[in-house]
Protein backbone atom coordinates (compact mmCIF):
# COMPACT_ATOMS: atom_id res chain seq x y z
CA UNK A 1 0.00 0.00 0.00
CA UNK A 2 1.55 2.95 -1.01
CA UNK A 3 1.26 6.67 0.96
CA UNK A 4 -0.26 7.92 -2.77
CA UNK A 5 -3.63 6.33 -1.77
CA UNK A 6 -4.70 8.14 1.41
CA UNK A 7 -4.15 11.43 -0.54
CA UNK A 8 -7.29 13.87 -1.03
CA UNK A 9 -7.65 15.03 -4.63
CA UNK A 10 -9.49 17.86 -6.41
CA UNK A 11 -10.37 17.74 -9.78
CA UNK A 12 -11.03 20.80 -11.61
CA UNK A 13 -13.76 20.14 -14.18
CA UNK A 14 -14.78 22.99 -16.24
CA UNK A 15 -13.57 22.91 -19.84
CA UNK A 16 -14.97 20.14 -22.67
CA UNK A 17 -12.23 17.72 -21.76
CA UNK A 18 -14.01 14.44 -19.64
CA UNK A 19 -12.54 14.72 -16.48
CA UNK A 20 -15.02 12.05 -15.36
CA UNK A 21 -12.95 9.59 -16.92
CA UNK A 22 -9.99 10.79 -15.35
CA UNK A 23 -12.46 10.33 -12.23
CA UNK A 24 -12.97 6.55 -12.62
CA UNK A 25 -9.17 6.51 -13.23
CA UNK A 26 -7.97 8.04 -10.20
CA UNK A 27 -10.32 5.98 -8.01
CA UNK A 28 -9.41 2.71 -9.30
CA UNK A 29 -6.23 4.02 -8.82
CA UNK A 30 -6.79 3.99 -4.78
CA UNK A 31 -7.18 7.60 -4.48
CA UNK A 32 -9.55 9.85 -2.68
CA UNK A 33 -11.05 12.29 -5.04
CA UNK A 34 -12.83 14.77 -2.68
CA UNK A 35 -14.93 16.99 -4.98
CA UNK A 36 -14.86 18.67 -8.31
CA UNK A 37 -14.98 22.36 -8.76
CA UNK A 38 -17.28 23.50 -11.83
CA UNK A 39 -15.62 26.98 -11.69
CA UNK A 40 -13.07 29.10 -10.20
CA UNK A 41 -15.31 30.38 -7.37
CA UNK A 42 -15.85 26.83 -6.40
CA UNK A 43 -12.28 26.03 -6.42
CA UNK A 44 -11.72 28.57 -4.16
CA UNK A 45 -13.57 27.63 -1.90
CA UNK A 46 -12.90 23.92 -2.04
CA UNK A 47 -9.22 24.39 -1.41
CA UNK A 48 -10.01 26.45 1.52
CA UNK A 49 -13.18 24.65 3.21
CA UNK A 50 -11.41 21.13 2.47
CA UNK A 51 -7.72 21.23 1.98
CA UNK A 52 -7.00 19.11 -1.31
CA UNK A 53 -3.72 17.33 -1.19
CA UNK A 54 -3.54 17.73 -5.11
CA UNK A 55 -5.24 19.79 -7.31
CA UNK A 56 -5.71 18.32 -10.86
CA UNK A 57 -6.37 20.71 -13.77
CA UNK A 58 -6.83 21.12 -17.60
CA UNK A 59 -4.40 22.66 -19.02
CA UNK A 60 -6.98 25.13 -20.90
CA UNK A 61 -9.01 25.26 -18.09
CA UNK A 62 -9.88 29.23 -17.44
CA UNK A 63 -9.47 28.70 -13.54
CA UNK A 64 -5.22 28.05 -14.19
CA UNK A 65 -5.46 32.09 -13.17
CA UNK A 66 -7.07 31.13 -9.79
CA UNK A 67 -4.33 29.24 -9.34
CA UNK A 68 -1.47 31.19 -10.31
CA UNK A 69 -2.53 33.67 -7.35
CA UNK A 70 -2.61 31.21 -4.77
CA UNK A 71 0.50 30.14 -5.61
CA UNK A 72 2.66 33.38 -6.00
CA UNK A 73 0.35 35.50 -3.54
CA UNK A 74 0.31 32.99 -1.25
CA UNK A 75 -2.89 33.47 0.23
CA UNK A 76 -3.59 29.50 0.67
CA UNK A 77 -1.00 27.54 1.44
CA UNK A 78 0.17 26.63 -2.17
CA UNK A 79 -1.19 22.66 -3.39
CA UNK A 80 0.65 20.75 -5.51
CA UNK A 81 -1.26 20.72 -9.24
CA UNK A 82 -1.41 18.29 -11.72
CA UNK A 83 -2.33 19.40 -15.09
CA UNK A 84 -4.17 17.39 -17.26
CA UNK A 85 -3.19 18.08 -20.95
CA UNK A 86 -3.69 17.23 -24.35
CA UNK A 87 -1.42 14.45 -26.05
CA UNK A 88 -0.36 17.52 -28.59
CA UNK A 89 0.64 19.44 -25.10
CA UNK A 90 3.43 18.17 -24.43
CA UNK A 91 5.54 20.85 -25.25
CA UNK A 92 3.47 23.13 -22.36
CA UNK A 93 4.16 19.86 -20.13
CA UNK A 94 8.00 20.44 -20.96
CA UNK A 95 7.80 24.07 -20.73
CA UNK A 96 5.46 25.24 -18.49
CA UNK A 97 6.42 24.17 -14.85
CA UNK A 98 5.45 27.08 -12.44
CA UNK A 99 5.17 27.78 -9.10
CA UNK A 100 2.65 25.84 -7.90
CA UNK A 101 2.89 23.26 -10.81
CA UNK A 102 4.39 20.07 -10.29
CA UNK A 103 3.75 17.29 -12.66
CA UNK A 104 1.58 17.11 -15.81
CA UNK A 105 -0.92 14.23 -16.92
CA UNK A 106 -0.94 13.50 -20.10
CA UNK A 107 -4.84 12.43 -21.52
CA UNK A 108 -6.02 8.64 -21.93
CA UNK A 109 -3.09 7.59 -19.28
CA UNK A 110 -3.75 4.57 -18.01
CA UNK A 111 -4.75 4.33 -14.42
CA UNK A 112 -1.13 2.49 -13.41
CA UNK A 113 0.77 5.43 -15.06
CA UNK A 114 -1.63 8.13 -12.27
CA UNK A 115 0.25 7.13 -9.04
CA UNK A 116 3.56 7.58 -9.86
CA UNK A 117 2.90 10.78 -11.44
CA UNK A 118 0.73 12.17 -8.06
CA UNK A 119 3.36 10.60 -6.03
CA UNK A 120 6.38 12.49 -8.10
CA UNK A 121 4.08 15.77 -7.91
CA UNK A 122 3.80 15.40 -4.04
CA UNK A 123 7.39 14.65 -3.28
CA UNK A 124 8.51 17.25 -5.46
CA UNK A 125 5.99 20.02 -4.03
CA UNK A 126 7.33 18.47 -0.32
CA UNK A 127 10.67 19.34 -2.03
CA UNK A 128 10.38 22.64 -3.18
CA UNK A 129 8.35 23.88 0.10
CA UNK A 130 11.38 22.59 2.26
CA UNK A 131 13.53 24.68 0.14
CA UNK A 132 11.51 27.64 0.01
CA UNK A 133 11.15 27.33 3.82
CA UNK A 134 14.73 27.01 4.60
CA UNK A 135 15.54 30.02 2.60
CA UNK A 136 12.97 32.22 4.44
CA UNK A 137 14.96 31.18 7.83
CA UNK A 138 17.97 32.05 6.23
CA UNK A 139 16.88 35.02 5.25
CA UNK A 140 15.10 35.87 8.86
CA UNK A 141 18.31 34.85 10.71
CA UNK A 142 20.29 37.36 8.34
CA UNK A 143 17.70 40.03 9.20
CA UNK A 144 17.77 39.43 12.62
CA UNK A 145 21.63 39.36 13.34
CA UNK A 146 21.45 43.04 11.15
CA UNK A 147 19.29 44.14 13.85
CA UNK A 148 21.20 43.10 16.80
CA UNK A 149 24.41 43.93 15.44
CA UNK A 150 22.49 48.00 15.03
CA UNK A 151 21.17 47.63 18.68
CA UNK A 152 24.84 46.73 19.53
CA UNK A 153 25.75 49.76 18.42
CA UNK A 154 23.66 51.84 20.08
CA UNK A 155 24.53 50.76 23.10
CA UNK A 156 27.92 50.60 22.72
CA UNK A 157 28.01 54.24 21.50
CA UNK A 158 24.67 55.28 24.11
CA UNK A 159 26.47 54.01 27.06
CA UNK A 160 30.32 53.63 26.21
CA UNK A 161 30.25 49.37 26.27
CA UNK A 162 32.65 47.31 24.97
CA UNK A 163 30.97 44.98 22.18
CA UNK A 164 31.10 41.71 24.59
CA UNK A 165 29.26 44.01 27.60
CA UNK A 166 26.69 45.41 24.46
CA UNK A 167 25.86 41.66 23.65
CA UNK A 168 25.43 40.58 27.70
CA UNK A 169 22.99 43.58 28.36
CA UNK A 170 20.87 42.78 25.68
CA UNK A 171 20.54 38.90 25.89
CA UNK A 172 19.57 39.40 29.85
CA UNK A 173 17.28 42.15 29.13
CA UNK A 174 15.74 40.18 26.15
CA UNK A 175 15.55 37.07 29.03
CA UNK A 176 13.83 39.31 31.55
CA UNK A 177 11.47 41.10 29.31
CA UNK A 178 10.82 37.55 27.51
CA UNK A 179 11.50 38.88 23.70
CA UNK A 180 13.71 37.29 20.89
CA UNK A 181 16.72 39.01 20.83
CA UNK A 182 15.68 40.72 17.31
CA UNK A 183 12.65 41.76 18.78
CA UNK A 184 14.20 43.69 21.94
CA UNK A 185 16.61 45.02 19.36
CA UNK A 186 14.22 46.15 16.65
CA UNK A 187 12.52 48.16 19.54
CA UNK A 188 16.00 49.64 20.90
CA UNK A 189 16.22 50.69 17.44
CA UNK A 190 13.03 52.36 17.22
CA UNK A 191 13.08 53.95 20.41
CA UNK A 192 16.67 55.46 19.76
CA UNK A 193 15.13 56.80 16.63
CA UNK A 194 12.59 58.94 18.85
CA UNK A 195 15.14 59.82 21.34
CA UNK A 196 17.39 61.27 18.52
CA UNK B 1 -1.29 41.46 -54.22
CA UNK B 2 1.86 39.21 -53.20
CA UNK B 3 1.26 35.21 -53.75
CA UNK B 4 -0.40 33.30 -50.13
CA UNK B 5 2.48 31.17 -50.07
CA UNK B 6 5.45 33.86 -49.21
CA UNK B 7 3.20 35.10 -46.44
CA UNK B 8 4.80 34.78 -43.17
CA UNK B 9 2.42 32.83 -40.79
CA UNK B 10 2.46 34.53 -37.32
CA UNK B 11 0.69 32.44 -34.10
CA UNK B 12 -0.73 35.22 -32.32
CA UNK B 13 -2.44 34.69 -28.93
CA UNK B 14 -5.57 36.71 -27.39
CA UNK B 15 -8.18 36.48 -24.39
CA UNK B 16 -11.50 37.25 -25.57
CA UNK B 17 -11.47 41.31 -24.51
CA UNK B 18 -12.43 44.25 -26.11
CA UNK B 19 -8.41 45.33 -26.30
CA UNK B 20 -7.94 42.82 -28.47
CA UNK B 21 -9.17 44.51 -31.07
CA UNK B 22 -5.88 45.58 -32.59
CA UNK B 23 -5.29 42.02 -33.97
CA UNK B 24 -8.85 41.31 -35.25
CA UNK B 25 -9.29 44.48 -37.19
CA UNK B 26 -5.73 44.13 -39.30
CA UNK B 27 -6.32 40.49 -39.76
CA UNK B 28 -10.05 41.70 -40.91
CA UNK B 29 -8.75 44.30 -42.49
CA UNK B 30 -6.09 42.52 -44.56
CA UNK B 31 -3.35 44.71 -43.30
CA UNK B 32 -1.37 41.46 -42.07
CA UNK B 33 -1.43 40.33 -46.09
CA UNK B 34 -0.35 43.87 -47.16
CA UNK B 35 2.38 43.07 -45.33
CA UNK B 36 3.60 40.05 -45.85
CA UNK B 37 2.12 38.25 -43.10
CA UNK B 38 -0.90 35.92 -42.14
CA UNK B 39 -1.99 36.24 -38.80
CA UNK B 40 -3.54 32.95 -37.22
CA UNK B 41 -5.27 34.26 -34.27
CA UNK B 42 -5.68 31.95 -31.45
CA UNK B 43 -7.97 32.42 -28.46
CA UNK B 44 -6.81 31.42 -25.11
CA UNK B 45 -8.82 30.39 -22.02
CA UNK B 46 -6.70 31.60 -19.55
CA UNK B 47 -3.19 34.16 -18.94
CA UNK B 48 -1.52 31.24 -17.87
CA UNK B 49 -1.88 29.64 -21.36
CA UNK B 50 -0.77 32.76 -22.56
CA UNK B 51 2.23 32.62 -20.66
CA UNK B 52 2.72 28.66 -21.23
CA UNK B 53 2.48 28.99 -25.07
CA UNK B 54 4.92 31.92 -25.82
CA UNK B 55 7.31 29.95 -23.56
CA UNK B 56 7.59 27.23 -25.51
CA UNK B 57 6.74 28.39 -29.08
CA UNK B 58 3.34 27.47 -29.54
CA UNK B 59 2.78 31.63 -30.01
CA UNK B 60 4.65 33.52 -31.80
CA UNK B 61 3.18 36.76 -29.95
CA UNK B 62 0.61 37.32 -28.40
CA UNK B 63 -2.60 40.52 -26.92
CA UNK B 64 -0.78 40.47 -23.18
CA UNK B 65 -1.61 42.26 -20.04
CA UNK B 66 1.59 44.57 -19.53
CA UNK B 67 2.33 42.57 -16.02
CA UNK B 68 2.58 39.11 -17.39
CA UNK B 69 5.26 40.07 -19.62
CA UNK B 70 7.40 41.66 -16.21
CA UNK B 71 6.13 38.47 -15.02
CA UNK B 72 7.62 36.53 -16.95
CA UNK B 73 11.22 38.47 -17.60
CA UNK B 74 11.69 37.95 -13.87
CA UNK B 75 10.48 34.63 -13.83
CA UNK B 76 7.68 35.38 -11.04
CA UNK B 77 5.28 32.15 -10.75
CA UNK B 78 7.17 30.72 -13.78
CA UNK B 79 10.55 30.12 -15.15
CA UNK B 80 12.37 32.89 -16.00
CA UNK B 81 12.09 33.67 -19.67
CA UNK B 82 13.89 37.00 -21.74
CA UNK B 83 10.63 38.51 -22.87
CA UNK B 84 9.92 41.81 -25.59
CA UNK B 85 7.26 44.39 -25.42
CA UNK B 86 6.79 45.50 -29.09
CA UNK B 87 4.42 47.83 -28.50
CA UNK B 88 1.24 48.96 -26.34
CA UNK B 89 -1.97 48.17 -27.79
CA UNK B 90 -3.98 50.48 -25.67
CA UNK B 91 -4.71 52.71 -22.83
CA UNK B 92 -7.56 52.67 -20.35
CA UNK B 93 -11.30 50.87 -20.97
CA UNK B 94 -10.76 48.77 -17.53
CA UNK B 95 -12.75 48.97 -14.32
CA UNK B 96 -14.11 48.13 -11.29
CA UNK B 97 -17.21 47.21 -10.08
CA UNK B 98 -19.18 46.63 -6.82
CA UNK B 99 -22.38 44.60 -5.92
CA UNK B 100 -24.98 47.10 -6.24
CA UNK B 101 -25.72 47.77 -2.97
CA UNK B 102 -21.98 48.21 -2.16
CA UNK B 103 -21.60 50.31 -5.12
CA UNK B 104 -24.52 52.92 -3.80
CA UNK B 105 -23.06 53.15 -0.74
CA UNK B 106 -19.58 54.34 -2.06
CA UNK B 107 -21.52 56.72 -4.17
CA UNK B 108 -23.55 58.18 -1.44
CA UNK B 109 -19.85 58.84 -0.22
CA UNK B 110 -19.17 55.73 2.57
CA UNK B 111 -15.54 55.52 2.35
CA UNK B 112 -14.29 51.43 1.59
CA UNK B 113 -12.94 51.06 5.31
CA UNK B 114 -16.72 51.57 6.68
CA UNK B 115 -18.24 50.09 3.70
CA UNK B 116 -15.90 46.97 5.54
CA UNK B 117 -16.82 47.40 8.46
CA UNK B 118 -20.37 47.24 7.87
CA UNK B 119 -19.93 44.08 6.47
CA UNK B 120 -18.16 42.50 9.32
CA UNK B 121 -15.11 41.26 6.85
CA UNK B 122 -12.69 42.34 4.30
CA UNK B 123 -13.98 42.71 1.09
CA UNK B 124 -13.48 40.04 -1.07
CA UNK B 125 -11.82 41.30 -4.61
CA UNK B 126 -11.26 39.62 -7.90
CA UNK B 127 -8.70 40.41 -10.62
CA UNK B 128 -7.29 38.27 -13.34
CA UNK B 129 -3.68 37.30 -12.98
CA UNK B 130 -1.33 37.71 -9.93
CA UNK B 131 1.45 40.06 -12.04
CA UNK B 132 -1.36 41.69 -14.17
CA UNK B 133 -2.85 44.83 -14.73
CA UNK B 134 -5.75 44.69 -13.03
CA UNK B 135 -4.10 43.58 -9.90
CA UNK B 136 -1.94 47.13 -9.80
CA UNK B 137 -5.00 49.00 -10.79
CA UNK B 138 -6.91 47.06 -7.59
CA UNK B 139 -4.15 47.14 -5.17
CA UNK B 140 -3.65 51.05 -5.77
CA UNK B 141 -7.30 51.85 -6.15
CA UNK B 142 -7.49 49.75 -2.56
CA UNK B 143 -4.22 51.49 -0.89
CA UNK B 144 -5.19 55.14 -2.37
CA UNK B 145 -8.41 54.67 -0.04
CA UNK B 146 -6.46 53.33 2.82
CA UNK B 147 -7.10 49.86 2.67
CA UNK B 148 -4.09 47.84 2.27
CA UNK B 149 -4.69 44.81 -0.55
CA UNK B 150 -3.13 42.28 0.93
CA UNK B 151 -3.97 42.67 4.64
CA UNK B 152 -6.78 44.51 5.12
CA UNK B 153 -9.04 42.90 1.88
CA UNK B 154 -9.26 39.61 0.18
CA UNK B 155 -8.05 39.14 -3.71
CA UNK B 156 -8.66 36.87 -5.49
CA UNK B 157 -8.49 35.72 -9.28
CA UNK B 158 -11.51 35.19 -11.07
CA UNK B 159 -11.35 34.60 -15.19
CA UNK B 160 -13.33 37.39 -16.64
CA UNK B 161 -15.83 35.44 -17.88
CA UNK B 162 -16.93 33.72 -14.67
CA UNK B 163 -16.85 37.34 -12.82
CA UNK B 164 -20.27 37.53 -13.65
CA UNK B 165 -21.43 34.55 -12.06
CA UNK B 166 -19.80 34.51 -8.91
CA UNK B 167 -20.85 38.35 -8.53
CA UNK B 168 -24.90 36.65 -8.96
CA UNK B 169 -23.77 34.14 -6.35
CA UNK B 170 -22.56 36.70 -3.84
CA UNK B 171 -19.02 34.83 -3.68
CA UNK B 172 -17.81 38.63 -4.54
CA UNK B 173 -17.99 41.86 -3.58
CA UNK B 174 -16.16 43.22 -6.29
CA UNK B 175 -13.95 43.18 -9.13
CA UNK B 176 -11.46 44.96 -11.57
CA UNK B 177 -11.25 43.41 -15.37
CA UNK B 178 -11.82 44.79 -18.42
CA UNK B 179 -14.65 45.04 -21.10
CA UNK B 180 -17.25 43.84 -22.30
CA UNK B 181 -17.27 42.37 -18.84
CA UNK B 182 -18.09 45.33 -16.49
CA UNK B 183 -21.06 45.95 -19.25
CA UNK B 184 -22.55 42.10 -19.21
CA UNK B 185 -22.20 42.07 -15.27
CA UNK B 186 -24.02 45.55 -15.46
CA UNK B 187 -26.72 44.36 -17.53
CA UNK B 188 -27.82 41.65 -15.23
CA UNK B 189 -27.98 44.02 -12.03
CA UNK B 190 -24.98 41.72 -10.64
CA UNK B 191 -22.44 44.71 -9.94
CA UNK B 192 -22.13 48.75 -11.25
CA UNK B 193 -19.14 50.35 -12.44
CA UNK B 194 -17.38 52.50 -9.45
CA UNK B 195 -14.08 53.43 -10.88
CA UNK B 196 -12.80 53.86 -14.37
CA UNK B 197 -9.14 52.69 -14.72
CA UNK B 198 -8.47 56.42 -16.25
CA UNK B 199 -9.46 57.24 -12.92
CA UNK B 200 -6.56 55.36 -11.21
CA UNK B 201 -3.82 56.46 -13.83
CA UNK B 202 -5.04 58.55 -16.61
CA UNK B 203 -4.18 56.75 -20.05
CA UNK B 204 -2.77 53.75 -18.41
CA UNK B 205 -0.45 51.40 -20.38
CA UNK B 206 -3.11 47.93 -20.76
CA UNK B 207 -2.55 45.29 -23.18
CA UNK B 208 0.93 44.72 -25.43
CA UNK B 209 2.47 42.88 -27.98
CA UNK B 210 4.29 40.43 -26.38
CA UNK B 211 6.87 37.91 -27.97
CA UNK B 212 10.34 36.24 -26.62
CA UNK B 213 13.06 38.54 -27.03
CA UNK B 214 14.61 36.01 -29.33
CA UNK B 215 12.20 36.88 -31.83
CA UNK B 216 13.15 40.33 -32.12
CA UNK B 217 16.85 39.26 -31.95
CA UNK B 218 16.39 36.82 -34.37
CA UNK B 219 13.74 38.25 -37.00
CA UNK B 220 13.82 42.01 -36.34
CA UNK B 221 12.75 42.44 -39.93
CA UNK B 222 9.15 40.16 -38.60
CA UNK B 223 8.94 42.10 -35.72
CA UNK B 224 9.01 45.42 -37.65
CA UNK B 225 5.87 44.00 -39.77
CA UNK B 226 4.11 43.14 -36.59
CA UNK B 227 4.37 46.10 -35.36
CA UNK B 228 3.27 47.93 -38.61
CA UNK B 229 0.48 46.12 -39.39
CA UNK B 230 -0.74 46.75 -35.05
CA UNK B 231 -0.31 50.02 -35.69
CA UNK B 232 -2.19 50.59 -38.81
CA UNK B 233 -5.04 48.91 -37.41
CA UNK B 234 -4.66 50.55 -34.22
CA UNK B 235 -5.21 53.71 -36.05
CA UNK B 236 -8.04 53.12 -37.85
CA UNK B 237 -9.77 51.95 -34.59
CA UNK B 238 -9.53 55.33 -33.22
CA UNK B 239 -11.90 56.43 -35.74
CA UNK B 240 -15.37 56.42 -34.29
CA UNK B 241 -16.71 55.86 -37.70
CA UNK B 242 -14.90 52.31 -37.64
CA UNK B 243 -16.37 51.37 -33.91
CA UNK B 244 -19.20 50.02 -35.35
CA UNK B 245 -17.09 47.41 -37.62
CA UNK B 246 -14.82 46.64 -35.60
CA UNK B 247 -17.74 45.96 -32.69
CA UNK B 248 -19.15 43.80 -34.51
CA UNK B 249 -16.14 41.63 -35.91
CA UNK B 250 -14.95 41.04 -32.24
CA UNK B 251 -18.71 39.68 -31.71
CA UNK B 252 -18.24 36.97 -33.60
CA UNK B 253 -17.83 33.31 -32.20
CA UNK B 254 -14.28 32.88 -33.25
CA UNK B 255 -13.29 36.15 -31.12
CA UNK B 256 -15.58 37.18 -28.15
CA UNK B 257 -18.55 35.26 -29.00
CA UNK B 258 -20.93 38.07 -27.26
CA UNK B 259 -23.19 40.65 -28.70
CA UNK B 260 -21.37 43.91 -30.59
CA UNK B 261 -23.96 46.05 -28.65
CA UNK B 262 -22.30 44.87 -25.50
CA UNK B 263 -19.21 45.51 -26.70
CA UNK B 264 -19.86 49.13 -27.65
CA UNK B 265 -21.62 50.09 -24.96
CA UNK B 266 -18.49 51.36 -23.08
CA UNK B 267 -16.58 51.95 -25.80
CA UNK B 268 -18.83 54.68 -26.68
CA UNK B 269 -19.14 56.25 -23.73
CA UNK B 270 -17.99 59.52 -23.35
CA UNK B 271 -15.86 59.48 -20.66
CA UNK B 272 -12.94 62.13 -20.28
CA UNK B 273 -10.34 59.36 -21.04
CA UNK B 274 -11.36 56.56 -22.60
CA UNK B 275 -10.40 53.32 -24.16
CA UNK B 276 -8.06 54.66 -27.31
CA UNK B 277 -6.18 52.49 -29.36
CA UNK B 278 -3.29 55.15 -31.07
CA UNK B 279 -4.03 58.59 -30.86
CA UNK B 280 -1.48 59.53 -32.71
CA UNK B 281 0.94 56.77 -31.71
CA UNK B 282 1.40 58.30 -28.34
CA UNK B 283 -0.54 55.20 -26.95
CA UNK B 284 1.54 52.61 -28.86
CA UNK B 285 5.14 53.73 -27.94
CA UNK B 286 6.79 51.30 -25.41
CA UNK B 287 7.46 54.09 -22.81
CA UNK B 288 10.31 52.75 -20.73
CA UNK B 289 8.41 54.86 -17.53
CA UNK B 290 5.55 52.25 -18.20
CA UNK B 291 7.63 49.40 -17.66
CA UNK B 292 9.73 51.17 -14.17
CA UNK B 293 5.54 51.36 -12.81
CA UNK B 294 4.88 48.00 -13.12
CA UNK B 295 8.43 47.10 -11.03
CA UNK B 296 8.16 49.77 -8.48
CA UNK B 297 4.29 47.91 -8.13
CA UNK B 298 5.86 44.94 -7.70
CA UNK B 299 8.32 45.81 -4.89
CA UNK B 300 5.86 47.83 -2.87
CA UNK B 301 3.70 45.00 -2.80
CA UNK B 302 6.82 42.52 -2.08
CA UNK B 303 6.17 40.60 -4.87
CA UNK B 304 9.71 41.69 -6.63
CA UNK B 305 12.94 42.53 -4.47
CA UNK B 306 15.53 42.49 -7.27
CA UNK B 307 17.62 45.34 -8.70
CA UNK B 308 18.56 46.90 -12.05
CA UNK B 309 15.09 48.13 -12.78
CA UNK B 310 16.77 50.84 -15.35
CA UNK B 311 18.29 47.65 -17.27
CA UNK B 312 15.57 45.38 -17.13
CA UNK B 313 13.10 47.39 -18.81
CA UNK B 314 15.29 49.08 -21.71
CA UNK B 315 15.87 45.17 -22.44
CA UNK B 316 12.28 44.20 -22.44
CA UNK B 317 10.91 47.40 -24.02
CA UNK B 318 11.55 47.35 -27.78
CA UNK B 319 11.97 51.51 -28.69
CA UNK B 320 14.29 51.43 -31.13
CA UNK B 321 12.55 48.47 -33.28
CA UNK B 322 9.18 50.50 -32.63
CA UNK B 323 10.72 53.92 -33.60
CA UNK B 324 11.72 52.02 -36.99
CA UNK B 325 8.40 50.54 -37.74
CA UNK B 326 6.15 53.65 -36.51
CA UNK B 327 8.53 55.70 -38.55
CA UNK B 328 7.91 52.97 -41.75
CA UNK B 329 4.27 53.60 -41.68
CA UNK B 330 4.03 57.29 -40.87
CA UNK B 331 2.99 57.12 -37.23
CA UNK B 332 4.65 59.97 -35.26
CA UNK B 333 6.94 59.36 -32.42
CA UNK B 334 6.26 61.13 -28.83
CA UNK B 335 9.04 63.12 -27.66
CA UNK B 336 10.55 61.10 -24.69
CA UNK B 337 11.02 57.27 -23.74
CA UNK B 338 9.35 58.33 -20.69
CA UNK B 339 6.06 60.06 -20.22
CA UNK B 340 4.84 61.64 -17.13
CA UNK B 341 1.89 61.11 -15.28
CA UNK B 342 -0.54 61.92 -11.95
CA UNK B 343 -1.88 59.13 -10.67
CA UNK B 344 -5.45 58.79 -8.44
CA UNK B 345 -3.72 59.90 -5.19
CA UNK B 346 -1.67 62.90 -6.51
CA UNK B 347 1.34 60.71 -6.99
CA UNK B 348 4.00 61.45 -9.89
CA UNK B 349 5.56 59.23 -11.91
CA UNK B 350 8.61 59.03 -12.73
CA UNK B 351 9.03 60.32 -9.07
CA UNK B 352 9.67 63.86 -9.18
CA UNK B 353 13.04 64.23 -7.60
CA UNK B 354 12.71 68.12 -6.73
CA UNK B 355 9.05 67.77 -5.49
CA UNK B 356 8.35 68.23 -2.08
CA UNK B 357 7.90 64.92 -0.24
CA UNK B 358 5.03 63.01 -1.54
CA UNK B 359 2.51 62.48 1.84
CA UNK B 360 0.30 60.69 -0.64
CA UNK B 361 -1.68 57.19 0.24
CA UNK B 362 0.61 55.62 -2.12
CA UNK B 363 3.51 55.95 0.30
CA UNK B 364 1.62 55.06 3.48
CA UNK B 365 1.38 51.50 2.88
CA UNK B 366 4.25 49.41 1.48
CA UNK B 367 4.51 45.27 1.87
Amino acid sequence: MTVSSSLRLLLVNDTDRPMAQLHAALTAAGYLVIAQAQGAAELLQLVDSQAPDIIIIDTESPSRDTLEQLALMGHAAPRPVVMFAEQGGLATIQAAVSAGVTAYVVDQVAASRLAPIIDMARVKFEEDARLKKRLAEVEEQLADRKLIERAKGILMERRQLTEAEAYALLRSQAMQSGLRLAELSRQLINSSKLLG
Amino acid sequence: MTAPASLYKLKLGFVALTDCAALVAAHKLGLDRELGLQFSLQRQPSWSAVRDKLMNGQLDAAHALYGLVYGMQLGMGSPQCDMAILMTLNQNGQGISLAPALAQQYRQGMSLREISRDLGRPLMLAHTFPTGTHAMWLYYWLAAQGIHPLRDARCVVIPPAQMDEAMQDGLLDGFCAGQPWHALAQRHAVASLVADSAAIWPDHPEKVVACRRELVQQQPALASRLVQTLLLASHWLDQPENHAQAAAWLAEDDYLAMSAALILQHWESTDVSPLRFCAAGQVNYPYLSDGLWFLQQYRRWGMWQGEGEQNVVAAVNQTALYQQAAQACGIPLPPDGMRHSVLMDGCHWPEQMDSAPSVGAALQFTH
